[in-house]
């Protein structure tokens, strides 16, 4: 009896399917394998002798880059850090993009950098003591009298940064416009916070939100050009440092870094040169769960 | 635009040339390779790399410069950024790059590939002496055009940490809050280097079709 089989030619298609199925399924066992697992970063890192520690390029007052160096609070910061820890501690800088990934990725070992805390990041990372607020507040164009209070932002367009908090905060000041009658508007993502200014400036924007220590920081630097709204568009929240998750004892070496420069009064120092203001009120303690988020954020 | 800047400027310039230089070299090299084991037909390798040109063809360089980037700590042993940024983008110009020399060498005159083996040539000297000279003539406005979209391309570098001359102008930005003048500086810087490329591939032009005549 003649089966499919039987023909040269049929045979060689059934082969050819079926190594192509074999090369699919190696493709995809190969993707979903995952990384092996690994000993506490901190260990890793004491026996290295070495931290690696990334930071952002382009987010003042935090950090940017002046003559090509480092600046900003958190390079204060890590010359405290290296005071501090009894091992080196590199710095590299990166654009945002690809930040979280190269932590989360075991790139880096921590990100000092002004990261805000929320609940997506929360089920990848684990958060040091927080180091500053993280409020988001509007920026409006100065001049500008169609925005005079948080109700005018009802339909206008809104520039933030790309895979920033400060974007999943909108969310919230959705909800209060909706509780007023109104809405939020078109949301255009940048790359960068410069872009962001410079569409805000050129008037292809209404306004950005970003978070309230740079929001003041740009309005100072350019009190011609932008004005700082005067309401929160978002409720609490903190800036702290990632570290990827099932690390504890990094987590809490870094928290006890961030509370031995609160002791020394090193904290609110650097706050206060950086950020114009101080935060005294901020968590002792290392920020690992959704619900230790929402309870700090809502006790107060 | 103070000094200062313009020296970050330069230097990001710098970064931009000398990671490009790297994969167009390396690039126009293994591109040709491929472009040769393709034309020789062998059966496993001949499927390999058409799906290896057909899948990096199709994506975006940023997205191959990421991924090589948070692939990277998976190898067991430490990659350096620059590493990750001169890989990905040779990987990505060596694609096209091959079809380009497939091309040329596709569509070689036949007679002269005939005519050589007449005379008793073996594969190695016809390529040498015969097709090379003429294939790189044919290939040339191509593969410059190719080399100019690389450096063009080359800002996904700043994925990795490379501080590019785009992301230059993103760091003076962020500090000064005016974007056009270092923008623009850059935008000036950019122009140069093709102009020279372009340049370049004049002069190449000419000392090749000496060589071939």
């Amino acid at each position: 009896m003649m089966n499919s089989l039987s023909t040269p030619a049929a045979t060689g298609r059934l082969k050819t399917s079926l190594s192509r199925m074999a090369g699919c399924l190696g493709i995809v066992l190969s993707l979903g394998m995952p990384v092996a697992a690994h000993a506490d970063r901190l260990d890793d890192a004491k026996a290295r002798g070495v931290l690696n520690v990334v930071t952002e390029d382009a987010f003042p007052p935090y950090e940017f880059i002046t003559d090509g160096q480092p600046d900003g609070f958190h390079k204060d910061v890590i010359e405290e850090l290296r005071k501090y820890a009894d091992f080196k501690v590199t710095q590299e800088q990166l654009p945002w993009t690809g930040l979280l990934a190269a932590v989360s990725s075991g790139k880096y070992d921590v990100a000092i950098t002004g990261a805000g805390v929320t609940e997506e990041r929360l089920a990848k990372f684990d958060y040091v003591a927080p180091i500053s607020l993280n409020v988001s507040y509007y920026i409006t164009r100065k001049g500008d009298d169609s925005i005079k209070s948080l109700k005018d932002l009802s339909g206008k367009t809104v520039g933030v940064q790309a895979g920033s908090s400060v974007l999943a905060s909108l969310k919230q000041l959705d909800e209060k416009l909706t509780a007023m009658g109104g809405k939020l508007g078109e949301i255009v993502e940048y790359q960068s916070y410069p872009e962001v200014y410079a569409d805000l400036a050129n008037g292809r924007i209404d306004y950005a939100v970003n978070s309230v220590v740079n929001a003041a920081a740009v309005v100072r630097e350019r009190p011609d050009t932008f004005a700082l709204g005067n309401e929160a568009t978002s409720g609490l929240g903190f800036i702290a440092w990632p570290v990827a998750k099932g690390n504890p004892r990094m987590v809490e070496y870094l928290t006890d870094f961030v509370n031995h420069l609160r002791e020394t009064g090193k904290l609110a120092e650097l706050q206060e040169k950086w950020f114009g203001t101080t935060f005294p009120d901020l968590p002792h303690e290392s920020i690992t769960s959704v619900e230790q988020f929402k309870a700090l954020t809502e006790a107060k | 635009m103070t000094q200062s800047a313009w020296i970050s400027l330069l230097q990001g310039a710098w970064t931009t040339i000398w990671v490009s230089a790297a994969a167009i070299a390396l690039g126009v090299a293994i591109g040709f390779l491929i472009a040769i084991l393709r034309n020789a037909r062998i059966p496993v390798l001949d499927r390999l790399l058409t799906f290896y040109v057909s899948i990096v063809r199709a994506t975006p360089m940023i997205t191959l410069v990421l991924f090589l980037f948070v692939s990277a700590p998976m190898l067991p042993f430490d990659v350096a950024p620059w590493v990750v940024a001169v890989a990905a983008m040779t990987i990505n110009t060596a694609a096209f790059n091959a079809e380009i020399w497939r091309t040329a060498l596709v569509t070689f005159p036949r007679e002269q590939i005939e005519a050589a083996k007449a005379c008793g040539m073996t594969e190695h000297g016809m390529m040498r002496r015969i097709m090379l000279p003429q294939m790189v003539i044919t290939s040339m406005p191509a593969l410059v055009n190719e080399m100019s979209l690389l450096i063009k391309s080359s800002p996904a570098i700043a994925m990795v940490g490379l501080v590019d001359l785009t992301r230059v102008t993103n760091r003076i930005t962020a500090v000064t809050y005016e974007p056009l003048p270092p923008i623009l500086g850059a935008a000036l810087i950019y122009f140069l280097m093709i102009g020279a490329l372009v340049r370049l591939q004049r002069f190449a032009d000419k000392y090749a079709r000496r060589l071939a005549m």
